[in-house]
């Protein structure tokens, strides 16, 4: 089928190669509808040039400025220094990667355990995928500001009283610098693994299932058969969604900038935090776009080592 | 062929890029050329229309200020100040020519050069140079004026008056030292379901309360040239053992060591927590916004040590922004003078204000630090003082220190980033019963002297 429709496709080509050794580029141009192709991608180009290449651009140019946006003084590598110089760089970085390192954890098998859960399921798995995804529409804000509720320190917040009708004492959740963090990524967790769940889903749905039936031939048990079918065919969807996961989680800032304001003692301060403290506590757009650019380095770096690390695995 | 289309593209793409420059570019020429006759400004703090009395109000007199001065057009816009949204605002032209920002924000915006210098237009205005000069200073530097005060409270210690009676405590001799205000404190907590005292502890206002307790304790954050962080001082560690006693010695602090502002004033208003510490402006929010019984409002001076310096001060300036041209920024000073002062030389202006904040059921007269004299504010009081819907017998220990309690203002450099710097030292102090204090004051110390030496 794929066949068919590139041939008359590429035909057309070498025709229009031929005629535009005979004719002017421009006329060849006007004649294979220049004016109504460029029409059609008019939109595409202002909406990402007004809102993605500009502004990337203008970055480049505030990074190294210093600006109070009537007047602007370029400061040349100044502002990344000042970046470095900050103590609090190393605590967010930390506590990013931190946070990262537990969402991975906590958050990358649950949704692919509850998505097999739900697709062994004879009955209900409408029910059970609409459930699985409820958290996500209920909006960021609301979900975390539920949640900073749910983990109120004293005896009659919500998960204190649960842990309290079996004799525990009042935990401080969020107040305690060891357990603020997990806490924030729990919540995380909770309102980000519908869609994973839907994603993976939807490709076990498209395994064939002559494949199980086969294994289970072979006298293959549950295990066996998510080890050796299950898994290897969601690799490559595997492969992206953790991949999202993780510039998703390193970009971490609504859940610990609502629930903690990046407390108690800096413990969950994170990057992005840092950089809204710098544009708009400090008003240092310098700064805060210096680090913004560091951190969109670090990210395409671990990208591409994560895509080198599993190129084997995604393409065997 | 590819090259051509690649060419072609690179081009529709820097002309894309250059109409938009231009369009900008155009735009600010026009909000940049001096004007010669008739000129339009825009103004911020328009009330919304879920307040459509005091909208009415606001546009009437737009209609009356633009009857007495038909050169200048008055626009009036909702927009207020935004601490996310100024900046882009500014940088897109959208800034109204007026907006009102709080008195935290002063000492930034002036330091960023995001506000005018209206010295040369206050200076010339008979009722702008009679301001209160206490209230002034705020909104100085280097002996130039960078914005109209027009409201103006005081850091105060707010307390529930129904959780002192309860306690046994009298809500009309609210506590004039530290010491009364922890035996108050261990009071409500053992009389009521309340915790005794409380305190913001995020978004910097951890540090913003921290350091006006050290005011009252004889310490500065800085020094008042704001070259030298002085934060490790014998006040802000006395400050830290007082959180310290009532956190982990009375118990009387709550279980929730993560407010910001706003987490607070709701625990507050719902009677959660007996007192803590804010500015004497809340009363309209505790009792408008968060539906508090006006009885139960209580405000006292900012309680003061042998040594004490006083309070810091607090309120609303309005700003102009730096693009204005001279025509607007004197146009926009003529509508101060008109919209926010007249109520003090004219009693019907001043009725005709409290009448439709009267209508649109908000407080009227609640406690403030007047922006003009004592005597022009006692007679604007007697003008309204039948549309006067707050119980001010109430609070008749603040207002009467109202003159007299020392106002310190902001720190002069970087105030916002030192109070951040404090937020850590706070919880610690609230989380952690082993924090070691005088550690946690050397490394704040350290940290907020390099925050000033970076400029």
């Amino acid at each position: 089928m794929a066949t068919t429709t590139l041939r008359p496709r590429s035909t057309s080509m070498g025709s229009s190669t031929r005629a535009g050794r005979r004719s002017h580029p421009i006329a060849r141009w006007l004649k294979y509808g220049g004016p109504v192709r460029f029409l059609f991608i008019l939109p595409t180009l202002l909406v990402f040039g007004l809102f993605a290449w500009w502004p990337i651009v203008r970055s480049l140019g505030i990074s190294l400025q210093q600006t109070n946006f009537v007047t602007t003084r370029w400061v040349g590598l100044e502002n990344f220094t000042r970046v470095f110089a900050d103590p609090l760089l190393g605590t967010a970085t930390v506590n990013t990667i931190w946070f990262a390192a537990l969402a991975l954890v906590i958050g990358f098998p649950v949704p692919l355990l509850l998505a097999v859960a739900v697709s062994e399921m004879r009955r209900a798995r409408g029910i059970a995928s609409v459930l699985a995804y409820m958290p996500v529409i209920l909006p960021p804000v609301v979900a975390t500001l539920l949640w900073k509720a749910f983990y109120d320190p004293s005896s009659t917040g919500l998960f204190n009283s649960i842990f309290g009708s079996v004799g525990m004492d009042p935990i401080p959740w969020l107040n305690n610098g060891d357990l603020a963090m997990p806490a924030i990524v729990v919540q995380a967790t909770w309102a980000s693994f519908g869609t994973a769940t839907i994603i993976y889903l939807a490709s076990l749905m498209s395994i064939g299932p002559e494949l199980y039936e086969a294994a289970e031939v072979d006298g293959a048990g549950f295990f066996r058969r998510i080890w050796h079918i299950t898994l290897p065919q969601l690799r490559s969807v595997i492969l992206v969604l953790v991949l999202l996961q993780i510039i998703g989680t390193l970009q971490v800032f609504a859940e610990p900038f609502i629930m903690t304001g990046g407390g108690p003692e800096n413990r969950t301060v994170t990057i992005l935090m840092l950089i809204y403290r710098y544009a708009f506590i400090s008003g240092d757009y310098g700064r805060a776009t210096a680090l913004s650019l560091l951190l969109a380095v670090a990210l395409t770096l671990v990208s591409l080592i994560y895509l080198r690390l599993t190129k084997k695995w995604s393409s065997s | 062929m590819k090259m051509l289309a690649k060419r072609w593209m690179a081009g529709t793409v820097a002309v894309v890029t250059v109409a938009g420059l231009a369009a900008c570019a155009t735009g600010d020429a026009d909000s940049d050329g001096t004007v010669d006759g008739p000129v339009t400004i825009s103004v911020g703090g328009m009330p919304t229309t879920e307040r459509p009395e005091e909208r009415a109000f606001f546009q009437n007199r737009i209609e009356e200020f633009e009857k007495a001065n038909p050169d200048i057009t008055i626009e009036g816009e909702e927009t207020r100040y935004d601490v996310n949204t100024f900046n882009a605002l500014l940088a897109g032209g959208g800034l109204p020519t007026l907006i009102n920002v709080p008195f935290t924000e002063m000492q930034g915006l002036i330091s960023r050069q995001q506000v005018l210098d209206v010295t040369p237009y206050t200076s010339e205005s008979e009722v702008l140079s009679q301001l209160n000069p206490r209230v002034q200073e705020v909104v100085s530097s280097d002996d130039k004026i960078y914005g109209v005060p027009w409201t103006a409270y005081t850091m105060s210690l707010l307390y529930n008056r129904d959780l002192f009676a309860a306690a046994g405590l009298d809500p009309d001799a609210p506590p004039t030292t530290w010491d009364e205000v922890r035996e108050a404190a261990v009071a409500i907590t053992e009389s009521t379901d309340a915790q005794g005292f409380g305190s913001m502890t995020t978004e910097n206002a951890g540090g913003w309360a921290a350091a006006t307790m050290a005011y009252s304790f004889g310490g500065l954050v800085e020094n008042e040239e704001g070259t030298e962080a002085t934060v490790d001082t014998d006040a802000m560690r006395e400050v830290l053992e007082f959180y310290q006693t009532l956190r982990w010695e009375d118990n009387v602090f709550g279980d929730n060591f993560l407010l910001n502002y706003d987490d607070a004033s709701q625990q507050f208003a719902a009677g959660n927590i007996g007192m803590f510490l804010q500015g004497s402006d809340a009363y309209p929010r505790m009792v408008d916004s968060l539906g508090m019984t006006p009885d139960s409002v209580g405000i006292a001076p900012l309680p003061q040590e042998s040594n004490g310096l006083g309070t810091l001060a607090g309120g609303t300036v309005a700003v102009i922004t730096p693009t204005a041209t001279e025509a607007e920024a004197a146009a926009a000073i003529k509508w101060i003078e008109f919209h926010r002062f007249e109520k003090y030389s004219s009693e019907e202006a001043a009725r005709a204000e409290a009448e439709a904040g009267v209508a649109e059921g908000v407080t009227v007269g609640s406690p403030e630090s007047p922006v003009v004299d004592e005597a022009v504010y006692a007679t604007y009081l007697s003008w309204i003082d039948d549309l006067i819907n707050v119980p001010r017998e109430n609070f008749t220990v603040f207002l009467d220190s109202v003159e007299t309690l020392p106002l310190v203002p902001e720190p002069a450099t970087k105030a916002q980033e030192v109070y951040a710097l404090l937020d850590p030292v706070v919880q610690a102090v609230l989380t952690r019963e082993d924090a070691d204090i005088p550690a946690l004051l050397e490394s704040a110390q350290s940290a907020a002297q390099s925050a000033i030496d970076a400029g």
